[in-house]
């Protein structure tokens, strides 16, 4: 692409209609994520018409919903051109902690025997404090001994898988699933929010379109933001013009682990089953959503739409699959090719600015 | 900068020593340790076993020391071969590769070497492999039991409630299953004999076959994409059939099967979240298998309506009398239940239907 740069491509510019052409093509490529969308879902609508029913709307966007927080957290490790591969596991523990201090009182197998039904909001703030902590810790080696956030959270990923199955192991628990929940809290994330059409709208769609906000403001509106924007497209630059980088990089993990906090608090409440396998792999799709809606490996780029349009791909590829009754194996493939695609484009477009 | 690095590393040695002296600090040699190796600790039911043969080899005054392979063959041949070095005097292996022979024969020759008993658990291992050595017997259940039990138990619930389950009166019972893995054994006999022998009782009392809900789908099932048995999956199946097949649409899925509790609990709570399986409205019946503590107090308050109890405790229990015969030099089999002994080779612990009666 480095050509429209070159001199002898000055008599290209004479001829419109070819600058036309490459306009429209460059338009393409930059939103060929929306256009694969559209046409995945004009493609399954087409063969089953029941995917654009109310109904299926709603599903698709409370599986989005549900796998929101912790991409966004994600996003910001990938900003700083890290990653943060412990985010699975975060969730995982903060899912069993939440549905560990809210399980019912006359349950049998209750983690902690004596313990009645904890106010929800202290246990949302024990799960953001839990979240902050890990992040504190990924933020921390990052920052201090500069290693690259894959090793570090690699290690912290471990230690939460043992921090898990040692949670588990508390009391009689001896490993076994945690159920037994609290309607408060069962109510609270998966209750009725409202009623279209007489099809319910679950209420963690409502905690995480708020969050979604909350994270736009603070990419966008805040100094902390722009300075997460500086550090990763430039730290030499950044800490030169007067950035903290040192504080910016543990805010920004720090940021990440709430949202697993919060993503553990929805899908404790919503799966209502928590075990040690809760949360496994949900890094590799909340990656996946970020480098599909474009946030950079690079660094120093990414939106927050860009993130919901990644998780949101991913979720219609779930539910339109199994609209169409394709075998699962496929989804593998498709998904690898999207990714591909996606980080194709993506560099494509940091190479043309070069 | 060196302060830290130094106030790390002795955080971390005092971890060590710390959580070294928690689990084994009494004894000071590992000679005539018995080495237990399970797939991975993430398993709920393993998890049980774990729990019950601690507690079993404890009251008994037995040392023994527990491995995590987490579902990783290599990482528990490696483990094995560390074992064997330090001198364990017994191998009680839950093993992680069930696909093919080669991992079970390695570490029963390696075992051989060392004139060292195994006693293979739980994921199973080829009658050729165990007969290869004197010192070795297999403790399991017959896999494909739970599928036929499971099979069995929805057939006579369907026959019972037939009317009831059957929503739109169509005369056929359109159902979901969902299989934990795919190239898993117990996943694969479940999942195919589960739905056959409901079917058996169906047609043998002059019912319709059940139908899949989802004609189109060849399998006939829903597997878990990341092969974890994981109740998330079967939240995220469920609740994108329910935006799809609903009573209003009269096309309801009338019963759900599920090859464990973790993946019937998942399915419960979609169900919930869309009106269903809750105290006073309709339940559609689900049906796991294990018998997790959860999943039985599921079934108590009739979110789920059954499942089929492996008996992690006497699992525990038979593998234990047999260390005691190996050690002792006693007939291998002495003092294990008959009936359950296949062969002088293996052990089978019964499964048993669970409905919420004890």
């Amino acid at each position: 692409m480095g050509e429209t740069i070159k001199p002898n491509n000055r008599r290209f510019k004479g001829l419109s209609g070819k600058d036309r052409l490459r306009a429209v093509y460059d338009l393409l490529i930059n939103n060929a994520m929306y256009i694969i969308i559209v046409a995945a879902i004009i493609f399954i609508a087409i063969r089953v018409p029941a995917f654009l029913s109310l109904s299926s709307i709603i599903n698709i966007i409370s599986l989005t919903a549900a796998r929101l927080p912790i991409a966004l957290g994600i996003g910001g490790a990938i900003v700083l051109s890290g990653t943060d591969i412990s985010a699975g596991r975060a969730v995982g523990l903060t899912a069993c902690i939440a549905a560990s201090l809210l399980q019912s009182t006359g349950y049998a197998n209750k983690l902690f025997p004596n313990l009645g039904v904890v106010p929800l909001p202290f246990v949302i703030l024990a799960v953001i404090a839990v979240g902050a902590v890990i992040g504190l810790v990924n933020g921390f080696f990052v920052a201090k001994f500069k290693l690259h956030p894959f090793i570090v959270t690699l290690s912290t990923q471990l230690i939460l898988f043992g921090a898990v199955l040692m949670y588990l192991m508390i009391g009689n628990n001896n490993g076994q699933t945690l159920s037994g929940l609290d309607p408060v809290y069962t109510e609270f994330v998966r209750g009725t929010l409202f009623t279209v059409g007489g099809v319910a709208v679950p209420k963690y769609v409502l905690y995480s379109l708020i969050i979604t906000v909350l994270m736009w403001v603070i990419w966008n509106k805040t100094t902390f933001g722009k300075n997460m924007f500086a550090v990763g497209s430039n730290e030499e630059a950044a800490n030169v013009s007067g950035v903290n980088v040192f504080r910016t990089i543990i805010l920004v993990f720090m940021l990440a682990g709430i949202m697993y906090g919060i993503t553990g608090f929805i899908e404790g409440g919503r799966i209502a089953s928590c075990s040690a396998n809760t949360g496994v792999n949900y890094e590799s799709d909340a990656i996946a959503a970020c480098v599909i809606g474009g946030v950079s490996f690079v660094g120093g780029t990414g939106k927050i739409s860009g993130i919901v349009t990644g998780v949101f791909l991913l979720q219609i590829i779930f539910v339109g699959l199994n609209f169409l009754s394709v075998s699962a194996n496929m989804l593998y493939i498709i998904k690898g090719l999207i990714i591909l695609t996606a980080c194709a484009i993506d560099m494509r477009k940091y190479l043309a600015r070069r | 900068m060196k302060r830290i690095i130094v106030t790390v590393v002795s955080v971390i040695l005092m971890a060590v020593t710390l959580s070294g002296c928690m689990s084994g600090c009494a004894g000071g040699s590992a000679s005539d340790e018995i080495s237990v190796f399970y797939y991975t600790y993430s398993d709920t039911y393993i998890s049980g076993v774990r729990s019950a043969m601690d507690k079993i080899f404890k009251e008994n005054g037995v040392k023994h020391n527990s491995y995590d392979a987490n579902s990783n063959q290599s990482t528990q041949t490696e483990q094995i071969d560390i074992a064997l070095s330090k001198g364990a005097s017994m191998l009680v292996v839950n093993i992680v590769d069930t696909g093919s022979n080669d991992a079970a024969q390695n570490i029963v020759n390696k075992a051989r070497e060392r004139n060292v008993p195994v006693i293979f658990f739980n994921r199973s291992v080829d009658e050729s492999v165990i007969s290869s050595y004197e010192k070795c017997v297999f403790v399991g259940t017959d896999y494909e039991m739970a599928g036929h039990m499971q099979g069995e138990m929805v057939g006579n619930y369907l026959l019972a409630n037939y009317d009831a389950v059957d929503l739109n009166k169509d005369g056929k019972i359109s159902y979901v299953i969902f299989k934990g893995q795919e190239g898993n054994m117990e996943a694969i006999a479940r999942t195919q004999y589960g739905v056959e022998d409901a079917n058996k009782v169906l047609t043998a009392n002059g019912k319709p076959k059940m139908q899949f809900y989802d004609p189109q789908n060849r399998n006939g099932y829903l597997v878990d994409q990341d092969g974890n048995w994981s109740s998330a999956s079967a939240t995220n199946y469920m609740s994108t059939i329910l935006a799809q097949y609903s009573e209003s649409n009269n096309n309801m899925v009338e019963l759900v099967m599920a090859n464990n509790d973790e993946m019937a609990l998942g399915a419960v709570s979609a169900l919930q979240a869309a009106g269903y399986n809750k105290q006073g409205g309709k339940t559609i019946p689900v049906f796991g298998v294990d018998a997790t503590d959860a999943a039985r107090t599921a079934i108590k308050d009739g979110r789920m309506t059954g499942t089929i109890k492996q008996d992690g405790e006497g699992m525990a229990k038979v593998i234990y009398t047999l260390t005691s015969n190996f050690k002792e030099g006693k007939p291998t089999m002495e003092g294990v239940d008959e009936e359950t002994v296949v062969g002088n080779w293996r052990v089978n612990i019964p499964y048993s239907a669970y409905t919420g009666q004890e």
